[in-house]
């Protein structure tokens, strides 16, 4: 096991390496700097900056300049933003991951729920309803579902916030304030909830059902063991073995997936500052959260087959 | 306002919400004897709708007594002028730092810190005078030298903003900024209220450059030494100015907070406290109709105008936005070289189709390169390129294209084909010009990529037709400088004696008359041989919330002449 994890582990710092790598020069080869989408300057202006930047320098150069800077902490200087990227990504880079996380509590929660019961009452009207609300709620396009959960709780009825973290102008400290930031969060955690728990939920119903059909169930249910524990020890325990990987992949997608909830409710969250940097060509803030997102998958990955090597040991036999 | 974007911007969603702040003005502007006849300066005048019953005000806005509450896009937290990257940071910026000079509703300066000002006969020194009672919200006063300061600063070798200050040509600051000189020749302050600065060339827009906002020398300049300015990036999050606000709280992401500033030269603004909240253009009309709001901008539709006059509370305006859309044509393309080519283009294409598509009634036809809404604007007598075909098909004839085996027209084995850049997928213009040149034998090809990838190709010339607009037009010579032969951002590589010189009198005199004068001259000799397809003018929606008054959006400054005036109805 020992080695396992630790041949997995050196496997991990090479693709980290590698894909520093690619994305520098993939963001390196797109047209146009950050300067060149500024058509104003004259071009003595242009080359002024350019120089001020370093932007003038050969791309090889940049990236060790680069990479040398990272080691040392500095992920770079958002030149849109005109601060240090890693102060700006903690700005924002919290947001995000408290209503990811809370979003991902509820997801797997429900799906997991839902998922079983409708897996031991297959074909029942409870399965039925099941099915059909997950289908709907996964077939609403986001913008759309958000725009309407505003209309009916933010503008009719009056009862959430349309969006943003805080009332305008609230000086709300301590509980308040998490009182006041927690109703804020209702309506994007929903909506995140909503759209992502279908997936899931027929993820592990289908598990569910899959594992039931195995023989030792059926052998478990001869034997004259309780349902409960039928359900809940054997087969449960068997589903819920691959969930742990698609677990580790939902890491990255912490902090990416909920780009467009961010903006309709103006949660000031990091997404926002990642769609802007793609349109201003800010290479270190791309750079640095495309780094940060591609790490979070490896090191996901990474966690993913040492836990499962863990609980499954055939794995880590190969 | 304040350089929106230093930037064309074309798709940019921000462009259309940048009317949050961002504005055009009520319409009496066509002053002087100008009988502007066309339809285009009578639309200028938009639309306004008053609010018919302020009772209907939700409770929240009603609650509010002291505190006005603006819409913002996305600032990103550099409060100093000069040197903020996004343009909502020069929003965020404006009730904070007052300049000298600034522009009324009309474009025209107007004194703002600086009491009054002269220029020299030769229209090259400008002496400012100060007034007595500006001062810092820290009770310092504003002084000539926090004036040199503020130019110096920007002559700093270190200096890497937008405001590019070779372009006020002050006299001795190419040396200073190359270390040959301690100090810049040409500013001179002759005593704590005047101060008096020399240019080498005359320049229409130095005014606005030379006066614009003051950075107080004892706060900014501390810590100053020559080539180096990274001390300054502690003070982006604490600004000090001598505007009518101050800077109190930023909730990044969310809001900017100012409270009313009681050492503003004209005394303390009426309302206490004023918030720039950040708000997404796809629910800032819900903001606006909770009464989050008490002023927003939309982009202009029969729904939104609709939906806002429906809630009655609020005071709607439609107006035109001072900037206008356009397709950049290569005139270095061979097949577009002549002249009679470029005109053909012109006729052959449905423009007005276009701007119905794009903006279902909320914009118009451009006819030349200003928007309606500036002084300069005079149609009279320019060469309007109505919709017709059939002038198209003989212009190409007599250009020597003929209708080739395939349809499309050639001339020396080339045929007449245009890639069309744009970054916008939806664009209106695809479909129509597609089947508008299909008629006229013309090869209408789209290529759709995004913006940095245009600008890329535009820079390099590499390119035949390409959808670009204007960023908000402060001077009429902004969007005609390009034109000139040896412009280095002239990315048609179209040349024209007579505009090149026209380019030169509009900016070589301070004299609006006389500038007038040479722009509608300039005017019509575009029309006669356009270096690209104008295409629209548009208009944008704003909504005030009816309890407040005082707030008269321009289309220069924005909300911000209005700030001190602002009051909430009680």
């Amino acid at each position: 096991m020992k080695q396992y994890v630790l041949q997995r582990f050196i496997q991990m710092i090479i693709i980290l390496f590698g894909t520093s790598f690619i994305i520098f020069f993939l963001f390196a080869l797109l047209p146009g700097d950050y300067i060149d989408s500024n058509l104003s300057l004259t071009p003595q202006r242009a080359h002024e900056l350019k120089a001020l930047y370093g932007l003038d320098q050969p791309i090889l150069q940049r990236y060790f300049t680069w990479l040398g800077n990272v080691f040392h902490g500095n992920l770079g200087f958002s030149l849109k933003h005109q601060e240090s990227v890693v102060s700006l990504l903690n700005k924002y880079v919290w947001n995000s991951f408290i209503v990811a996380l809370l979003a991902l509590f509820f997801t797997w929660t429900i799906a997991l729920l839902t998922g079983v019961f409708s897996a031991i009452k297959q074909y029942s009207l409870f399965d039925g309803l099941v099915t059909f609300f997950v289908f709907a709620a996964m077939s609403f396009p986001s913008f759309f579902i958000s725009l309407l959960f505003i209309k009916w709780f933010g503008v009719d009825l009056k009862i959430l916030p349309i969006g943003g973290m805080i009332d305008t102008g609230s000086e709300t400290t301590g509980f308040a304030y998490i009182l006041e930031v927690g109703k804020h969060m209702i309506l994007p955690v929903a909506i995140l909830t909503l759209l992502s728990v279908g997936s899931l939920t027929r993820y592990f119903r289908t598990g569910m059902l899959e594992v039931i059909r195995q023989d030792y169930i059926r052998t478990a249910r001869a034997k004259g063991l309780k349902e409960r524990t039928v359900i809940f020890k054997h087969t449960l325990k068997n589903a819920i073995l691959p969930a742990i990987t698609l677990l580790a992949f939902e890491l990255p997608g912490l902090f990416s997936g909920a780009i467009i909830m961010e903006q309709i409710f103006n949660w000031p969250g990091v997404g926002r500052i990642q769609i802007e940097s793609v349109s201003f060509r800010d290479y270190p803030v791309l750079m640095a959260f495309t780094l940060f997102l591609s790490s979070l998958t490896i090191i996901g990955n990474f966690l993913a087959d040492v836990t499962y090597a863990a609980v499954d040991p055939r794995i880590r036999l190969k | 306002m304040k350089r929106l974007s230093l930037i064309f911007l074309v798709v940019f969603s921000m462009l259309l919400s940048a009317c949050a702040l961002n504005s055009s003005g009520d319409n009496e502007s066509k002053d002087s004897g100008e009988k502007a006849s066309t339809s285009a300066v009578k639309d200028a005048k938009g639309k306004s709708y008053k609010a018919t019953d302020v009772s209907a005000l939700p409770d929240k806005a009603k609650a509010r007594k002291d505190t006005f509450i603006a819409g913002i896009s996305a600032p990103g937290g550099v409060f100093l002028p000069y040197f903020y990257e996004n343009g909502w940071d020069g929003n965020a910026t404006t009730p904070i730092f007052a300049p000298l000079v600034d522009l009324d509703k009309d474009g025209k300066p107007v004194p703002i810190l600086a009491e009054s000002w002269e220029t020299s006969k030769d229209q090259l020194t400008y002496t400012f005078h100060i007034r007595k009672n500006a001062k810092f919200s820290d009770g310092s006063p504003v002084t000539a030298n926090d004036v040199a300061f503020t130019l110096k600063l920007l002559h700093d070798p270190a200096y890497n903003g937008y405001q590019d200050i070779s372009l006020a040509a002050i006299k001795g600051g190419k040396e200073y900024k190359e270390g040959k000189a301690k100090t810049i020749e040409g500013i001179k302050a002759k005593d704590p209220q005047t101060i008096e600065i020399t240019t080498d060339k005359v320049n229409a827009k130095a005014l606005l450059i030379l006066g614009g906002q003051v950075l107080s020398e004892k706060y900014y300049g501390k810590d100053y030494k020559y080539g180096k300015l990274d001390y300054l990036k502690d003070l982006y999050s604490k600004p000090l100015g001598a505007g009518p606000y101050v800077f109190s709280k930023y909730v990044p992401g969310q809001e900017i907070r100012y409270t009313a500033n009681d050492k503003y030269y004209a005394g303390k603004p009426k309302t206490k406290n004023l918030i720039y909240k950040i708000i997404d253009k796809a629910t800032s009309l819900q903001q606006f109709e909770t009464g989050e709001l008490d002023y927003a901008g939309f982009p202009a539709d029969d729904d939104t105008v609709e939906q806002l006059k429906s809630l009655k509370f609020a005071n709607i305006k439609v107006e035109p936005v001072n900037d206008y859309g356009l397709i950049y044509v290569n005139n270095t393309r061979p097949q577009f070289k002549d002249k009679e080519v470029r005109q053909a283009l012109l006729y052959g294409l449905d423009r007005q189709k276009i701007v119905d598509v794009r903006f279902k009634g909320f914009g118009q036809v451009a006819d030349i390169p200003v928007s309606p809404v500036s002084w300069a604007y005079n149609n009279q007598g320019v060469t309007e390129y109505k919709f017709d075909p059939k002038k198209a098909k003989k212009l190409l004839d007599k250009a020597g294209w003929k209708t080739g085996k395939s349809g499309i027209r050639e001339k020396n084995g080339v045929q007449l084909k245009i890639n069309y850049l744009t970054s916008d997928a939806e664009d209106a213009v695809i479909p129509i010009a597609k089947e508008n040149y299909q008629d006229i034998g013309v090869k209408f090809e789209p290529d759709i990529t995004d913006f940095n990838a245009l600008v890329s190709k535009l820079t390099k010339k590499n390119y035949d037709f390409a959808a670009v607009s204007t960023s908000q037009i402060l001077d009429p010579s902004d969007t005609v400088e390009e034109l000139a032969t040896k412009n280095p951002n002239n990315y048609m590589g179209y040349s024209n004696a007579k505009i090149d010189k026209l380019i030169q009198e509009g900016l070589g005199t301070l004299d609006i008359t006389k500038r007038k004068e040479v722009y509608h001259e300039l005017y019509k000799e575009f029309t006669q041989d356009p270096p690209y397809i104008l295409i629209h003018y548009r208009q944008s929606a704003r909504a005030i919330s009816g309890q407040i008054e005082g707030l008269v959006p321009d289309n220069y400054t924005g909300i911000g002449s209005s700030l001190p005036n602002i009051s909430i109805k009680k």
